[in-house]
């Protein structure tokens, strides 16, 4: 004997393309909705793996400084102030500091690279402190250099690759004729570090002639650490600026959140949208089948049994939808990684949109009961229907 | 600051996106260095070719077998997209320039070529080389050496012993691992340009 749920399967059978474009519909807001949601999880997570990646929460240098190679590079390699390395001393007295590592930024202009001479930066680094907060850092060949060494060189996957340099190979300062030997070629990062030259600080510091000088400190701050107060105290050093990644992590989060605003915006009309399609499509058929629905109670059917059968064809489409709807998330994943890339203003490393089992269930369930809400007024309508008026109606 | 840490996360971007893959060879700036090797020309086109995709593992031998070497270095793989420029007056070809990395003694050298349309040198260019003696290796008369020559004449050259050169001579006797690795880059680039424009030998596609 055929149940209630087979019932409202045919039913929606009988008009095909109907229920197909609700379900399309309800499948458009459930891939904007999952997307979304998976843009949420997807890009903080990739933040704060970003920010993690520096090693450091706070980066002190001088007022001024242009502190990273990129900036360095777009001012071509001028501007460069200095903090006097004694100042490392002074910040470790602070007992809110675990580590902290010197860095010295140097740029030189190639004569030889490209038609009018190209820059080239060097971090002159500590290998007894950088390389522990930078533990993600792993090794395609060779090592770091030992804290003693003065002539040797890690270059980033990226810099290696551009200058054809492996293990063992020589590298030239040019400029400075300096040789170095290679003696590390690290992984891919993703991040700024495979284009850097890392470069024992002190033989930078002599070679520059920058002896005690430097152009950063990284600090890692200890885990129960007040890090806005330890800020304002770094603040009170004299010409210090102090860059902390949690601001820097707040400020992108806080321009990434108008795009959110903008496509939540969206995501609700989408909704609102497959909402008004679901009670459309169920309300027609309600009315398509006055008749019978009239006949259907005629013979015994009880107005629940009639309420029963349309909010099941609600549930199907509404399943049904979904179901389309994070299966087309999940496939087109990196294209809307890629779409939104190209809309905001900064995106970090990995996967922007990531979608997990509890993001599926949660769309599942929120789309399944907005269909189900939607489907109340038709259910209604259809559960109201009074037999001797429909037959009737039958000739009309 | 904060324009700054724009300016800062956006270039931490631009560099990420081009961390995908091996690394090519392009010119620096095309659309003034192609102007450069050809004043008359009216357009060019870029193409990007790999070994892999034009042909597999099968050219990549056949390369290497030519070429009388294997391809070393953690950087000298299947996967390297090669860029090649055909420059263009109106519809007709003038010439085309392709360059190739190479492994230098104190950092890796770009190889540039610049050819007529039939195979032949019409210009040498080091886009970039790192040694104290750079500046003798990217003279004219040094360059200037390369002008004429072919395939054909390089096709002896032993990369590994550095025998039967072709008629171009090193302008820096104590650069002589630079000169070798100059003339290698040569006779790869123009294998490379055999294969992907003027013979089209081993390729599948």
């Amino acid at each position: 004997m055929i149940n209630i749920y087979q019932v409202a399967y045919k039913n929606l059978l009988r008009k095909k393309t109907r229920s197909m474009l609700t379900v399309l519909g309800i499948a458009l807001s459930a891939w904007v909705l999952v997307s979304l949601f998976g843009f949420n999880n997807g890009y903080e997570q990739s933040l704060n793996h970003d920010i993690d990646n520096l090693g450091y929460q706070l980066l002190v240098t001088a007022k001024g400084c242009p502190y990273e190679a990129a900036t360095l590079m777009l001012k071509g390699g001028t501007g460069l102030r200095y903090l006097k390395e004694e100042l490392i001393t002074e910040i470790n007295k602070n007992q809110e500091v675990e580590k902290i590592t010197p860095m010295l930024m140097q740029v030189v202009l190639d004569p030889n690279k490209g038609e009018s001479g190209g820059l080239t930066a060097y971090l002159g680094i500590d290998a007894a402190t950088y390389p522990g907060m930078k533990t993600f850092l792993k090794f395609q060949a060779g090592n770091w250099f030992t804290p003693s060494a003065s002539n040797e060189v890690v270059m980033g996957y990226e810099a290696a690759e551009l200058e054809q340099r492996e293990v063992g190979d020589i590298y030239l300062i040019p400029e400075k004729n300096l040789e170095l030997k290679v003696v590390g070629v690290l992984k891919r990062t993703g991040t700024q570090d495979d284009g850097t030259i890392f470069v024992p600080i002190k033989t930078l510091q002599q070679v520059f002639g920058k002896t005690g000088q430097v152009t950063g400190l990284g600090i890692k701050v200890s885990k129960n650490a007040d890090l806005v107060r330890f800020e304002d105290k770094m603040y009170n050093l004299p010409d210090v600026q102090v860059v902390s990644m949690v601001q820097v992590k707040q400020t992108i989060l806080n321009l990434v959140g108008t795009a959110k605003v903008m496509v939540l915006s969206i995501a609700i009309i989408a909704i609102v949208i497959a909402l008004l399609g679901v009670i459309n499509t169920v309300l027609m058929s309600v009315f398509e089948r006055y008749q019978e629905i009239g006949i259907l109670k005629s013979i015994g059917a009880m107005p629940l049994d009639i309420f029963k059968m349309v909010w099941t064809e609600t549930l199907i489409l509404c399943a049904i939808g979904s179901l389309v709807g994070i299966g087309l998330a999940m496939i087109l994943a990196q294209i809307s990684d890629l779409l939104i890339r190209r809309i905001i203003p900064y995106a970090p490393a990995g996967m922007l949109v990531q979608v997990d089992f509890s993001l599926i269930l949660f769309t599942l369930l929120v789309m399944i009961a907005i269909g189900l809400l939607g489907g109340i007024y038709p259910a209604w309508r259809a559960a109201s229907i009074r037999p001797l008026e429909a037959i009737r109606s039958e000739g009309e | 600051m904060k324009k700054i840490l724009l300016l800062f996360f956006g270039l931490t971007l631009l560099f990420q996106t081009t961390t995908l893959g091996a690394v090519g060879c392009d010119l620096n700036d095309p659309d003034r260095d192609v102007k450069r090797f050809f004043p008359q020309m009216t357009n060019y086109r870029t193409e990007y070719l790999s070994i892999k995709t034009l042909g597999g593992e099968n050219l990549y031998l056949l390369i290497q077998q030519r070429y009388g070497d294997k391809f070393k270095g953690l950087y000298e793989t299947i996967d390297v997209p090669y860029t090649v420029y055909t420059v263009l007056k109106g519809k007709e070809i003038i010439g085309y320039i392709h360059g190739v990395n190479q492994k230098g003694k104190y950092g890796g050298l770009q190889v540039f070529l610049v050819f007529d349309p039939r195979g032949t040198i019409i210009r040498q260019y080091f886009q970039k080389m790192t040694a104290s003696y750079a500046g003798k290796f990217r003279s004219d008369s040094f360059s200037s050496q390369f002008i004429g020559l072919k395939l054909a004449d390089f096709i002896k050259y032993d990369v590994v012993t550095g025998k039967f050169p072709p008629k171009v001579k090193n302008p820096v006797p104590e650069g002589e691992d630079d000169f070798k690795a100059a003339l290698r880059g040569a006779k790869k680039n123009l294998i490379l340009m055999d294969i992907f424009v003027f013979n089209r030998q081993g390729r599948e596609k």
